[in-house]
């Protein structure tokens, strides 16, 4: 439903291709697609008629600048709207800190400082994990077995009822880490005796920093809930769960409007290492279902047709075999894989050497087994059995292993394109993808 | 629950009525050409309505009359976390139901618009469902599976169902089927304890089928009423755990899927339950997390996609903060009028 959402944006957005003057109605046909979007996002619905007003007021109203045609001024300014709508990244530096969790019920909390501790712990800093919820049955067993999987330090005690008792013992015991996460239940604003606990909670630990860990899926409740938590212990940050289903995480947005804060991390998956940087173009790409805005915004004068390489998907990792065919097709044109990557400023970034060694004959076999594929199989490859895969070798006059081997050669693609985001010169980058991607 | 939505929709009443009534008087001085018929549900005309006027005593009210109140509704609706084609259906049904009405003068506007309104609303939240007489209309052991995905409360849910039917008079016994999250075993442990029921359980990673077959085989043997079957959560759009799902349903064959969502998720509560439905059906619903100031849109909007109805309501973190939902008694809530 939201892919045709995106697809009549673009639509609308067509309409004012090669017009001279501003077309009220195609703009105004433009904010209320984008309306339908946000809404079905979750994303707040005052905020929603607020940006699409302002929306429509300033294209009316300002002038485009020299040299830029009209559908670029508007794009232009509802690129910069919704921007300023999903608010900057959370900070989250390499410092001792102590950083304090809350959230509502169900909402991923414990999942998520597991994650978390994870996550400084990778960029090499000492991390101690303190289990103050004493209420959920199974919440200390739960964070000490994520901990232990990763060898971070937990204190905790199931059967000590006082939270407050915990957190004060548990500081102490923790002084020889440098990142120390605590941990709280699950509570909601209306409950008045837990909210006051975790302002006692915070009087004790003086954490740094407060993040709010909000659901996805969460709705216009958002707003409700965090002014309280941020009356409350003053959030500073806000963390997105279970980006991993289909909720576009838009209520997030309401919380990180109501505490002035900005989304730190959003958690994406069931693993440990399923947490990532927040990274407001790829946001924007999912609120609104369609792919990069900002390179849309960038290219504006060129007519959109045919299927473009999602880049921003591909950096969050929503990589599927159709992208790789795409991609296997512009490296065809272009030359070998290794010298096209090696003109892209990725810094630090590791490919792994095997990645490059599939040579062209290599490249055409798997374009032909891919041609055997259905849509379904191409968008997902998750859904590919064994009998499947035996479909495909018979389709593509291929041996399963081939098969086999290409699903693995997808695989390290799309690790590897995870681990370049966030990295410096990403822009550009993008850019370039999209170049090659598009086939120029 | 459902407080903000009902303050709301009181005002939009208001609204309809007035604009209603401003039709009233008609302000069109346009020569009358007589049309000689008028049909009801298309989009009256000026002419037309003041010719009703005049010769019946009657008004037809028309789209245009209430574009603007409905406008309104549709907001209220959407804030109250109500997913958009749900709102949309639900104002296509009002709008129906009104347009093209004929109303004799004198006759109470409020009538018109609280049944339009209630009409839409009993049609997508349907009938409650009483589990008590579920269990006793049916063969035993009567085996319930949950499902839904991560953090909306299932095994609390299950808990608190074991709970209430304990107190009701029903032995119930809990198959531990969350082999997967860390502490989840625990977690049910703890409960089946507190409340006083057994838990069949393998160890963790155990394959969760295996685990409520057994449950189903200890409830045959000792003769007890229910089988309440916990899951791990899951998103619908891993076909793996779907699958694994579907296996489980293979299975362990439940009398009763009950899809358990919190009552505070947005639109996505549409995709989801679709999603399950499409997988491995449901035949009622639990909303959980209903204490949480929430709106009640996420109910109307699950009861309208599969159709099912809604059970309980979870509304705190007691055992016993479990309530039977009541649509009738929900719906009059909300139109503030028990007439």
């Amino acid at each position: 439903m939201l892919d045709r959402l995106g697809t009549s944006l673009k639509d609308a957005l067509k309409k004012l291709a090669g017009k001279t003057v501003v077309d009220r109605a195609a703009v105004e046909e433009l904010v209320k697609d984008l309306q339908r979007a946000l809404i079905q996002a979750d994303v707040n619905v005052k905020m929603v008629m607020a940006l699409s007003q302002s929306i429509k007021t300033r294209s009316l109203d300002e002038q485009p600048p020299k040299g830029m045609t009209v559908r670029e001024h508007v794009l232009r300014i509802v690129y910069q709207e919704l921007v300023k709508l999903v608010g900057s990244t959370g900070e989250a530096k390499l410092e001792p800190q102590i950083i304090l969790m809350a959230g509502l019920q169900g909402s991923g909390k414990t999942t998520t400082t597991a994650k978390l501790a994870r996550y400084f712990q990778r960029k090499g800093m000492r991390v101690g994990v303190i289990c103050a919820d004493t209420f959920r049955p199974g919440a200390f067993d739960q964070l000490n077995t994520l901990c232990m999987r990763i060898n971070v330090q937990v204190y905790g005690n199931p059967d000590e009822k006082d939270a407050l008792k915990i957190v004060r013992e548990g500081l102490p015991s923790m002084s020889g880490n440098e990142v120390i996460l605590i941990d709280t239940q699950g509570r909601h604003a209306l409950e008045g005796e837990l909210i006051q606990e975790i302002i006692d909670i915070q009087k004790i630990a003086s954490a740094r920093h407060r993040w709010l860990v909000i659901d996805a899926a969460l709705g216009q409740q958002a707003a409700e809930q965090a002014r309280r938590f941020h009356d409350a212990i003053s959030i500073d940050g806000v963390i997105i769960t279970k980006m991993d289903g289909t909720a576009k995480g838009g209520g997030a947005l309401s919380a990180v409007a109501e505490t002035a804060s900005g989304i730190v991390f959003i958690g994406s998956g069931e693993t440990i290492d399923d947490l990532e940087r927040f990274e407001p173009d790829g946001f924007i790409s999912r609120l609104l279902g369609m792919g990069d805005l900002k390179a849309l915004v960038e290219r504006a004068e060129e007519t959109m047709a045919g299927r473009e390489v999602d880049v921003n998907a591909m950096m969050r990792g929503k990589f599927s075999l159709r992208d790789m065919y795409q991609q296997l097709e512009a490296v065809n044109r272009m030359g070998p894989l290794k010298q096209i990557m090696s003109m892209l400023p990725l810094g630090n970034m590791e490919i792994p050497q095997d990645a490059y060694d599939v040579t062209s004959t290599k490249m055409q076999r798997y374009r032909i087994i891919m041609d055997s594929m259905t849509g379904p199989e191409l968008d997902d490859p998750s859904l590919m059995g064994s009998s499947r895969i035996h479909r495909i070798a018979m389709g593509a006059g291929a041996s399963p292993e081939e098969v086999r081997e290409l699903l693995r050669y997808y695989k390290m693609m799309k690790k590897a394109l995870k681990g370049v985001r966030g990295g410096q010169g990403k822009m550009n980058m993008q850019r370039m993808l999209k170049k090659f991607g598009g086939g120029m | 629950m459902f407080e903000g939505l009902r303050a709301r929709l009181q005002k939009v009443q208001g609204a309809l009525e007035k604009n209603i009534a401003g039709a009233a008087s008609p302000q069109g001085s346009d020569i009358p050409q007589l049309e000689s018929t008028t049909d009801t549900g298309k989009d009256p005309t000026l002419l037309t309505r003041v010719r009703v006027l005049i010769t019946d005593r009657e008004f037809l009210i028309s789209e245009k009359d209430i574009e603007e109140p409905l406008f309104e509704l549709e907001m209220i609706l959407l804030e109250n976390d109500v997913a958009l084609p749900v709102a949309d259906e639900i104002l296509r049904r009002v709008k129906e139901e009104l347009t093209g009405k004929r109303r004799r003068i004198g006759e109470s506007v409020d009538e018109i618009v609280i049944s339009a309104l209630r009409e839409s609303l009993i049609t997508v939240l349907g009938q409650g469902f009483d589990l008590i007489a579920y269990i006793q209309g049916h063969d035993r052991p009567v085996k319930i599976l949950f499902t839904g995905v991560n953090g909306t409360g299932k095994t609390t849910t299950v808990a608190k169902v074991a709970s209430y039917l304990k107190k009701n008079g029903c032995t119930a016994v809990i198959g531990a089927g969350d082999t997967f999250r860390a502490g989840a075993l625990e977690q049910i442990d703890v409960h089946a304890e507190r409340i006083g029921i057994k838990v069949i359980q393998h160890q963790a990673g155990a394959d969760p089928s295996a685990v409520l077959f057994d449950a189903v085989q200890y409830a045959q043997a000792h003769r007890i009423d229910a089988v309440l079957a916990d899951t791990a959560g899951r998103f619908h759009n891993r076909a793996n755990l779907m699958n694994q799902l579907e296996k489980i349903k293979r299975v362990m064959k439940p009398d009763l899927v009950v899809y358990v969502d919190e009552a505070v998720a947005g639109n996505d509560a549409v995709v989801r339950a679709h999603e399950f439905d499409k997988t491995v059906g449901a035949d009622a619903v639990v909303l959980t997390k209903a204490d949480m100031d929430s709106r009640g849109g996420a109910a109307i909007s699950i009861a309208h996609t599969i159709g099912k109805p809604v059970m309980f309501l979870g509304v705190g973190q007691g055992y016993d903060d479990i309530i039977p939902f009541s649509p009738e008694r929900v719906i009059d809530e909300l139109l503030g009028a028990g007439s």
